[in-house]
């Protein structure tokens, strides 16, 4: 068992690709946790990672640049995301029924225009930051990546930023916590809603994009397949904080990544369903274990329309 | 209105005086009419736009986010893109300084009390340096000395700086003290406007009311000379009841309470000394740690949903919104809410019997609603807490508990409210009243008991009231 | 007064509803006009893409049926998150509960007494068992940890196909080993023929008894949700929670009730589908192929309304039976989950855009008054 345990700690690849998954996960869950601190449950993150992953797959064979598709993979993402804020911060549709639909569409329209186009992506190259590359173990892990990764450090501040900083910010802290006293004080709730949504839409576009060419290489329509939702417990587990947020899609990127690695260090194979149940299944059991404690933004999921309660 | 001067609007719930207001902080839009500033024709379509013309508000409740610190709160919604902490902090103080609103800046406001919240209201709106300054029904929440520093505050603002204090209010004294001019809102109307000097509260309340009307205090008290007999075994019998969260600490401390059929128990008290918490007992909302609660002598079962309404414990709560009605069911079904057994036959409910037993309450109670299948929320305050207390009184209760049954009520429905109240207990109901509001206890209660700190901690009969010691109690001096 | 204003507010009404039907019509039009342009651009005709989805629901021969087959359940999906929604649950997670469920009823219908014509009914009561617990996991979640039912049903799907696939890899439990051929096909074996759902057949078209037990249970919901003390109390808990409870409605017993009764709804919509022969009577680890999630869409247009969800799932369960006739004319299938997604969005924005000014109207009208 120590042995075991071990070979967990040293497995250097196991860290490597806990970042990866990790920081897909970050760049989603950064996003959500601005549209959740502005009340709105996006469970549509999941279509903004695969809009970005696609729009990204498409930009670069086209266009054969990386920071072109990254862009694009954004746009697309805030796409889907003005769709979302458009029909549940607008019309006040229901956000959940709005947010699955998204997500069947977009699997649906990229499955469909995949044949459409001759895609070829390939992965970024990596490049290793002088000195703290050389840390052990998790230099590599962070500062040896392909280089779309190195994005979500220069993103995580920024928001943070913004959200905690800057007067915009403590609108839509405000908004998602009491709405009617934010539209008394004079701030468009639902125009600071949409917002919210949108930035999400950006980062998860970014995250499809950067998981395109920091982790797979290759587009598949099944890439993204359930990692918007985990984004979106990392967040609900981060206790609706930033830091915990981070530290909700570390553990859960761990967890992946352990299903990836987990073969090679045992030596044997483990059950394939087992295996790729593990993050959902850790996702539930890490939420049953620290979830109760938590306060949430207090209309967290509540329409807002003036003068009604 | 003129600059310089503290004007009132006085009128009674439903009389227009907040729609008024709401127009003039652009949170309605009229549909004709227009309005002036100086001589200047303007529309208002949003607060931000409000404030833009120098309009500021002050409200009675909900625009301050409880999750936020008071410097946060003082500068939301002011645009701009950097947050400066800061200055904020600093202009929280000078302007706490200027006008003797101390307050410390990094304190979050869901911990803060109602008095204290205010004054944050009113340096938020004085931030903005408007010239015209709404106060809506600014006391209902402050002791009288905080009342008193408001009056204060608006003297000082109005004399010194020049600018308009519009002063919203249902109370009559308030309105008498502190104001310059006066003007009186009935049905959406300007019904009279005078100076205040000089003015009689009799003159102002026929005005509001559009008829006679006997003012509290007129006759010293309407409670009964005898009080009912203690005798017999009391409608509600509280033991020793403990309630206390591991968030908020001890909030009941061995409470004990007789209510005897056929009387009226005023339990006074400051508001926070536990009152919210008793009343969420009685409501089933809250569970207890020790203590026992007894219906007519039978012990209530405790921790079940609905149990306190089982074994006959009406209640009007403190706020109808969250535990009183359903905003979105309709009247009838509003009405029926805690009694589905007596509209319905082995679980399936008779629409026939919910729409005669709405009829008959709501020619009953005097509920204007446009019918019973109008959805609650289409109803006025005031007409939405009538069918509170409609559906009530109607189950036939053994007690019913009122917790701040006024609060926001005009004069004339603070009257029905309180016949009501005293005609349930002469029809053998025991009733218990809540309230932060001495005046009200001592005008209904023919038993007064005193809250301090989660526990009774003295009792005196209305009719030889010692005020004096009474006040004392209420500071927690035994 | 009284009769004006009745006057008054019956034409508003009226107006009102015409002004919902032409935005309806218009959202759609819009909706099909973007699916025509996706067609186009992808090289095929949208006229024969057309003509495709009609044959394929209900013009060729024995095709209604086929339509009625599918919509089966959807409608019970449907009606069964119209129930949790009541309660104010959003579980979205059907699909799993669905899968898990039918995984349930395949192990019934093929591997308990095969010849024994009552395991359909136990069959299809396991079943319903089985999506029951599985949505009572995320009704338990909640009311013990307070984990949102959002996020773990959601969750669950994704478990849950995990589930059905393992189930597929075991011999003892549901993998059916064809000799000679190799074990890749993760096939169930065919159910019991004798626990199969009766078939009706009316002018050529065949659908099973599954039709009519679905409409009747989309009735009996609606009756249920509007007219007994059950579903009164349902609508209060949804509406104020704090207010039910002080009225005797415990938030966990009714709540957790409605959960079930959605997962259990969810569980029998799936179990129907295999004993009413969806791939030929064979479970397969893709069996409820976005039956689930359709059915939530269903009750979502149909404005949690029973009795609307009917046509709504109709036309759902048309567009699911056209598929296969638009790959027959060489245009791809998915672009049927396209078209639904689209009009599904389109079908929002009405109901949304009347309700609001409807709301809006109303607070006028009382500022008005006040």
């Amino acid at each position: 068992m120590l042995a075991f345990m071990g070979d967990i700690l040293s497995n250097g690849p196991l860290y490597e690709s806990t970042f990866r998954l990790a920081a897909v996960l970050a760049f989603a869950a950064v996003g959500e946790w601005v549209a959740e601190r502005a009340g709105t449950i996006n469970i549509s993150v999941e279509a903004m990672l695969l809009g970005g992953h696609f729009g990204a797959a498409i930009a670069y064979t086209e266009s054969t640049n990386f920071a072109l598709a990254i862009a694009v993979g954004a746009i697309v993402g805030m796409l889907v995301a003005s769709l979302q804020g458009y029909l549940s911060h607008y019309l006040s549709a229901d956000q959940f029924g709005i947010g699955l639909t998204l997500n069947i569409l977009l699997l649906g329209v990229a499955a469909f225009l995949q044949p459409k186009f001759d895609l070829s992506t390939k992965l970024a190259n990596v490049v290793e930051i002088p000195l703290l590359s050389d840390i052990p173990k998790i230099g590599p892990a962070l500062f040896a990546q392909r280089w779309p990764m190195y994005l979500i450090y220069v993103l995580i501040p920024v928001i943070w930023w913004l959200v905690m900083r800057t007067s915009w910010g403590l609108e839509i802290r405000a908004v998602g916590e009491d709405p009617q006293a934010a539209d008394v004080s004079g701030i468009n709730v639902n125009a600071r809603r949409r917002q919210a949504i949108l930035i999400a839409g950006l980062t998860s576009g970014i995250g499809g994009a950067v998981y395109l060419f920091g982790q797979v290489g290759r587009f598949e329509s099944s890439n993204i397949g359930g990692k918007g939702i985990i984004a979106l417990a990392a967040v609900i587990f981060g206790g609706w904080t930033l830091r915990g947020a981070v530290a909700g899609c570390l553990l859960f990127g761990y967890v992946d990544a352990l299903r990836l690695n987990l073969p090679n260090i045992l030596g044997y194979s483990l059950n394939s369903q087992l295996l790729a149940s593990l993050p959902f299944l850790a996702t539930i059991i890490v939420m049953l274990i620290f979830a109760k404690h938590t306060r949430q933004p207090r209309a967290l999921a509540q329409p807002f329309i003036r003068g009604l309660k | 209105m003129d600059a310089g001067r503290i004007h009132g609007v006085l009128g009674q719930n439903g009389a227009g005086k907040s729609t008024l207001m709401k127009i003039l902080i652009g949170l309605v839009t009229p549909d004709s009419g227009e309005i002036r500033i100086g001589d200047q024709l303007v529309t208002i379509t949003s607060p931000q736009q409000a404030a833009d013309l120098g309009i500021g508000m002050v409200h009675q409740h909900f625009s301050l986010v409880d999750a936020l610190t008071v410097w946060e709160n003082v500068i939301l919604g002011e645009g701009g893109m950097r947050l400066d902490r800061k200055r904020a902090r600093q202009l929280v103080g000078e302007i706490g300084d200027q006008y003797g609103l101390a307050i410390n800046p990094d304190a979050t406001v869901g911990n803060l009390s109602a008095g204290q919240r205010q004054r944050i209201e009113i340096i938020k709106c004085l931030r903005r340096n408007p010239k015209i300054l709404i106060f809506d029904e600014p006391t209902s929440v402050l002791t009288p000395d905080e009342s008193e520093m408001l009056f204060r505050v608006l003297r000082q603002v109005v004399q010194l700086e020049g600018r308009t204090v519009a002063l919203v209010s249902h109370k009559l004294e308030e309105v008498l003290h502190a104001t310059d001019d006066v003007v009186i809102m009935r049905d959406g109307k300007l019904v009279a406007s005078m100076q205040t000097s000089g003015t009689k509260p009799e003159e102002l309340a026929r005005a509001m009311v559009g008829r006679e009307v006997k003012l509290r205090g007129a006759t010293p008290s309407s409670a009964p000379a005898v009080s009912a007999a203690k005798t017999g075994t009391p409608g509600l019998k509280i033991e020793g009841l403990s309630v206390s969260s591991r968030k908020e600490g001890v909030e009941l401390n061995g409470l004990s309470l007789d209510v005897y059929p056929g009387e009226i128990v005023g339990v006074a008290g400051v508001e926070g000394n536990g009152q919210r918490v008793l009343a969420d007992v009685l409501s089933s909302l809250r569970s207890f740690n020790a203590g026992t609660i007894e219906v007519n002598g039978v012990p209530v079962k405790e921790g079940g949903a609905g149990a306190m309404a089982h074994v006959g414990i009406a209640v009007i709560p403190e706020d109808r919104h969250d535990s009183g009605c359903v905003l979105n069911m309709s009247v009838a079904e509003n009405l029926v809410l805690a009694g589905l057994e007596k509209v319905s036959q082995r679980g399936v409910v008779d629409a026939d019997t919910v729409r005669e037993n709405a009829e008959k309450l709501i020619a009953e109670f005097g509920i204007s609603c446009q019918s019973p299948d109008a959805p609650m929320w289409t109803l006025s305050g005031g007409n939405q807490q009538r069918v509170v207390l409609a559906r009530e009184l109607s189950a036939d209760p053994k007690v019913l508990v009122a917790a701040q049954p006024t609060r926001g009520l005009d004069v004339g429905a603070i009257e029905y409210m309180g016949d009501r109240l005293r005609l349930a207990a002469d029809q053998g109901v025991a009733v218990l009243l809540i309230s932060s509001e001495l005046e009200e206890i001592l005008h209904l209660a023919d038993r007064i008991v005193v809250m301090y700190r989660g526990a009774i901690i003295g009792e005196m009969p209305n009719k030889d009231v010692d005020l004096e010691r009474l006040g004392m109690l209420m500071g927690g001096a035994q | 007064m009284t009769t004006s204003k009745g006057v008054l507010t019956r034409l508003k009404l009226t107006r009102d509803q015409v002004e919902l039907l032409g935005l309806y019509v218009l959202c759609v039009v819009l909706a099909l006009a973007i699916s025509a342009l996706l067609i186009e651009f992808n090289g095929s005709s949208w006229t024969r893409a057309v003509e495709a989805i009609f044959d394929g629901a209900f013009q060729s021969k024995g095709r209604w049926g086929e339509t009625l087959r599918r919509m089966a359940p959807l409608l019970i999906v449907a009606v069964g998150s119209i129930v949790a929604t009541r309660a104010g649950i959003v579980n979205i997670g059907q699909e799993g509960q669905l899968l898990v469920g039918t995984t349930g009823a395949a192990f019934v219908l093929t591997k308990i007494q095969p010849g024994n014509p009552a395991m359909l009914i136990v069959g299809l009561i396991v079943g319903a068992i089985v999506g029951a617990v599985w949505a009572g996991i995320a009704g338990w979640l909640y009311y013990w940890r307070k984990i949102p039912i959002v996020l773990s049903t959601l969750l669950l799907v994704y478990l849950s196909s995990q589930i059905a696939s393992y189930t597929l890899t075991r011999r003892q439990l549901l993998l059916n080993v064809v000799p000679g051929e190799p074990n890749r096909l993760l096939l169930s074996d065919v159910t019991a023929p004798k626990s199969r759902l009766g078939i009706i057949e009316i002018f050529g078209n065949k659908f099973p008894l599954s039709v009519p037990i679905a409409l009747l249970i989309a009735v009996v919901a609606a009756w249920v949700l509007t007219r007994t003390v059950w579903g009164f109390r349902l609508k209060m808990l949804g509406m104020n929670p704090r207010t039910a409870r002080r009225a005797g409605v415990s938030e966990t017993r009714y709540g957790m009730a409605a959960i079930l009764v959605s997962g259990a709804a969810a569980g029998l919509a799936g179990s129907m589908m295999l004993a009413g022969g969806e791939s030929q009577y064979k479970f397969s680890s893709g069996f409820a192929s976005n039956a689930g999630w359709d059915g939530l869409l269903v009750a979502l247009v149909a404005r949690n309304n029973p009795i609307a969800a009917i046509p709504v799932a109709l036309v759902f369960a048309g567009l699911r039976s056209a598929s296969t006739f638009l790959s027959v004319a060489g245009i791809e299938g998915v672009l049927v989950d396209v078209v639904r997604a689209l009009l599904v969005v389109a079908l929002f924005i009405p109901p949304a855009i009347s309700e609001l000014r409807r709301k809006r109207r109303a607070l006028a009208n009382l500022t008005e008054r006040t």
